[in-house]
């Protein structure tokens, strides 16, 4: 495999986990020192659960279900929402800016002198740690919504949850990692990730309402899919066993071809001639 | 006044000039433009749907005309000088304009609207694409759609003071992040981007009349797409003066005590 | 005068290999922490004149120029060496500092540090050295320079205890202790410097990587910092490779010198020899009593003031026009000296613009 290849299973998860707890460890120490964040962090949250809240209450105050979802579905579908992006806000989102910003400083090559694997330096490198207040709000929304559907969510559907959420997750970090893989020939890469956010947004609503072709595009081309609506699908009810195999399936494959390129990537950006 | 159009047209030019170079950054922002009237849109469409049909006195095309209508009205009239102001406070990048005997706000005015001509080469084809796409229905009305006109420059105009106003709130704190949150979720109930407002419930649709919203955005949509009878019409009209009116006093007033503080805190 | 392997075919068919044992030249001898024999960098890049006829050419078919960075460069460094690359700005100091710590890979040539192949970035290899680049941070900017050592403790896994002990002596030898608690953004650029090299430094490495690590720096820091390397080569037998365009730096640390320019290696030795070699002249200093003396018969002027002339004077000649001024002048006081080693490297980099 090359260099710093070492799988990245078995002692590799381990030294991921206890890499993570260290920059995240650091990073909130620091946070908690600056508690005015966190409330303009809750406020924020707080708005925009309200926006979305509100959005939903004026549809379903014309019609009793979008596309076969129950209004207390869409609420549990807007709770997935915020706990994925809160996670993306977290770390996903500020490490690939980060690193896009090192290519451009010329100060990767501090994390390519480090005995540690630079795609996971790189990954873990930012953390923003009041955007977990998403992740909170989400999860409160989600179990709200939970109680609130019954008795439709049992244990299984839980374990396939976080099935579909760690995939959902996977997804979208090997789709910003290889987005972020391009600063190394083009500057102004940034800008495409501004695409994602945008895009983001369909995810409040169920997929299936949109035209097939858009569908599409939320499913392979931005990753909002199996990021928001499948791991939803799978708590309410609604996943069908090939579409979370698909999930499984993308989720490695996406990984393996993000890590493929960022090796590639790095071998071209240290001139390493063919 | 000519003084001020030479200075416009100036301004104009290098403006078209720099945001060439920063086309590429251009045409992604504007797929931030697209994407939430047309996620309305299909949603809308669905709830229509599984309503048989229509809800509210709207069709699935009828929802498409008017988001589409949305989307180039929203893109006419919006800006971007809150952030803008943001970057120029925490930079210090302000000073330089306030010693020039031009009041900044023409500055922005000009950018605003060179980007607006820029992006035209890619909204025009991306609403003919969107309208063969999603089939709307429009049943326009001459009458309707030439005082559409005028009400979208007010439109433009008020919009345009009362987010300068707003981003001036950068002189006093840079929490200025919360605080356009909630300027922007007013606009999206209240100017109609959520829903038209003729669906949402009653005491929306009151606070809409009253507040400055609906005429910033919602009224020159809903006048284009004949939707209002003529005293409606004119009276959403007199509502634009009111409101541009009370736009300028408001910036009047909050420039006078933001350049000061300015340079009483220093950049 | 391209005289060695690399034209185009040779560039193709020489490709970097791994040294085996039997393969030698002097340079590769195991004892040596720093073995490099032909060590060469090419980029290639486009070119395109200005104009619109050309930007639209260049579509089509793809101009382009090939940039010898490092021209096949070879010197060896003994470990606790402390070793100067002494060479303009765009010499190649900086490409080759890259190809040692394993950043970029070399087009031709070998490379061997700690035994290691540098662009192959084991793990093993990168544990022992580190890199500090006077320019850029790694600190990380809006948290207390104490969190970013925690972040590298954690990467190099250093053991608690040896991590104290080291962190201990860093603070005390580069004077850190009102530094660690403040936010790097918070620091002057002296001490954020201070605080970038102590980073670098808590595992312990074995080779020290400096790309010209004062530059900016007021005179006093960089002083401070000279003296911090010079000590620690001292205490932990560090070896050390600093490239630098100040000529100060260099004079103060490293006995040893490498000169590189246009990619070139056209010195290595120690600085005295540089001065030998280079400069053709001395400069001969007389204090004459009631002065206002022409001195240019004895050789050429270059500083005439109020009774103390300077001479600059052929070397070979030094003997005896020192033996002329004393006898046939009232000199109260003659020293020879070396020209400053400033004009030396100049007098380098101008003859070998003339090749």
């Amino acid at each position: 495999m090359g260099p710093g290849g070492e799988a990245i299973l078995g002692g590799g998860i381990v030294n991921l986990a206890r890499l993570l707890w260290v920059f995240f460890r650091v990073g909130l120490m620091n946070e908690l020192a600056y508690r005015a964040n966190f409330y303009v962090q809750f406020v924020q949250s707080l708005l925009d659960l309200g926006v979305a809240l509100g959005s939903l209450g004026v549809v379903f105050a014309h019609t009793d279900n979008l596309n076969g979802w129950l209004p207390a579905e869409l609420v549990a579908l807007l709770g997935v929402y915020f706990l994925m992006s809160g996670l993306i806000g977290t770390l996903i989102q500020p490490s690939m800016q980060r690193f896009m910003e090192d290519v451009r400083q010329g100060t990767l090559d501090f994390t390519l002198t480090k005995p540690e694997d630079a795609q996971v330096l790189v990954s873990i490198s930012e953390v923003r740690i009041w955007r977990l207040v998403d992740v909170l709000q989400g999860g409160i929304v989600l179990l709200l919504a939970l109680m609130q559907i019954g008795t439709r969510t049992g244990l299984g559907e839980v374990l396939i949850f976080g099935v579909a959420l760690i995939a959902g997750g996977t997804i979208v970090y090997s789709f910003w990692l290889i987005l972020a893989t391009f600063s190394f020939w083009f500057v102004r890469v940034e800008n495409i990730l501004v695409i994602f956010q945008s895009m983001y947004e369909a995810g409040r609503w169920p997929i299936g309402i949109y035209p097939r072709w858009l569908k599409m595009a939320l499913t392979f081309l931005v990753p909002i899919a199996f990021a928001v609506t499948v791991p939803a699908e799978a708590l309410v009810g609604r996943l069908t066993g090939e579409v979370l195999v698909g999930a499984i399936g993308l989720a490695v494959g996406m990984l393996a071809v993000a890590r493929l390129f960022w090796k590639w990537g790095v071998k071209q950006y240290s001139g390493a001639s063919a | 006044m000519k003084g001020l159009v030479d200075i416009y047209a100036t301004l104009f030019k290098t403006d078209l000039a720099v945001q060439f170079q920063y086309r590429a950054a251009m045409v992604i922002w504007l797929i931030g433009l697209v994407v939430q009237p047309v996620i309305y849109l299909v949603v809308w469409s669905t709830v229509a749907e599984s309503q048989g049909g229509e809800v509210g006195g709207f069709t699935g095309a009828d929802f498409a005309a008017y988001y589409i209508a949305m989307m180039v009205a929203n893109h006419l009239t919006f800006t971007w000088v809150m952030f803008e102001f943001e970057y120029r406070v925490r930079t210090g990048a302000f000073s330089p304009l306030l010693l020039q005997p031009l009041h900044p706000i023409h500055r922005d005015i000009a950018t605003n609207v060179a980007y607006k001509v820029m992006t035209l080469v890619v909204i025009v084809p991306v609403t003919g694409l969107l309208i063969w796409i999603f089939a709307p229905r429009f049943e326009l009305q001459g009458w309707a759609v030439a005082l559409s006109v005028p009400a979208l420059v007010l439109a433009f105009f008020t919009r345009f003071l009362v987010e300068w106003s707003l981003a001036l709130a950068a002189f006093w704190t840079t929490r200025v992040n919360a605080l356009n949150q909630v300027y922007f979720a007013a606009m999206l109930f209240l100017a109609g981007r959520i829903a038209p407002l003729e669906l949402m419930p009653g005491w929306v649709q009151t606070l809409a009349n009253v507040l400055p919203f609906r005429w910033m955005l919602a009224f020159p949509v809903e006048l284009f797409l004949g939707r209002l009878t003529v005293e409606e019409a004119v009276h959403g009209l007199c509502m634009q003066a009111v409101g541009l009116t009370l736009a300028l006093i408001l910036i009047s007033l909050v420039w006078g005590r933001g350049a000061k503080r300015y340079s009483a805190v220093g950049s | 005068m391209c005289t060695f392997v690399l034209d185009c075919t040779g560039y193709r068919a020489n490709k970097v290999r791994i040294l085996t044992r039997e393969e030698n030249g002097a340079a590769m001898s195991e004892g040596l922490a720093i073995a490099v024999d032909g060590l060469s960098k090419e980029y290639v890049v486009p070119v395109r004149e200005g104009g619109l006829a050309a930007a639209l050419a260049s579509l089509v078919r793809r101009r382009t120029r090939t940039v010898e960075a490092v021209r096949e460069i070879s010197f060896g460094v003994e470990p606790g060496e402390m070793v100067g690359f002494l060479g303009p700005n765009g010499a190649g100091k900086t490409t080759s500092l890259k190809m040692l710590s394993g950043l970029l890979h070399p087009s031709a040539g070998e490379v061997r540090v700690l035994g290691h192949v540098p662009f192959r970035r084991e793990r093993e290899f990168l544990r022992q050295i580190t890199l500090v680049m006077g320019n850029r941070n790694q600190l990380v900017w809006d948290i207390p320079v104490l969190d970013s050592f925690e972040r590298n403790r954690a990467i190099y896994r250093i053991g608690r205890g040896e991590y104290r002990e080291t962190l201990a002596e860093l603070t005390e030898l580069l004077d850190l202790e009102e530094l660690l608690s403040k936010p790097v953004r918070n620091l002057s650029l002296g001490e954020r410097m201070k605080c970038e090299i102590g980073v670098a430094l808590l595992h312990r490495p074995r080779i020290l990587f400096l790309d010209e690590p004062t530059i900016g720096l007021d005179v006093t820091m960089q002083r401070r910092i000279r003296a911090f390397i010079a000590e620690y080569n001292q205490r932990y037998g560090a070896t050390v490779l600093l490239t630098s365009h100040y000529m100060a730096d260099v004079e103060a640390l490293c006995r040893r010198v490498v000169v590189i320019h246009h990619g070139r290696l056209l010195f290595d030795g120690d600085l005295a020899s540089l001065v030998q070699r280079f400069s053709p002249h001395k400069t001969i200093v007389v204090d004459l009593e009631g002065g206002g003396v022409d001195l240019s018969g004895y050789g050429e002027v270059v500083e005439c003031e109020e009774g103390r002339v300077a001479l600059r004077v052929p070397k070979a000649d030094t003997a005896r026009v020192t033996g002329l001024l004393l006898s046939e002048l009232p000199v109260l006081d003659l020293t020879v000296e070396d020209p400053p080693i400033e004009e030396v490297i100049e007098q380098v980099f101008a003859q070998e613009e003339q090749m």
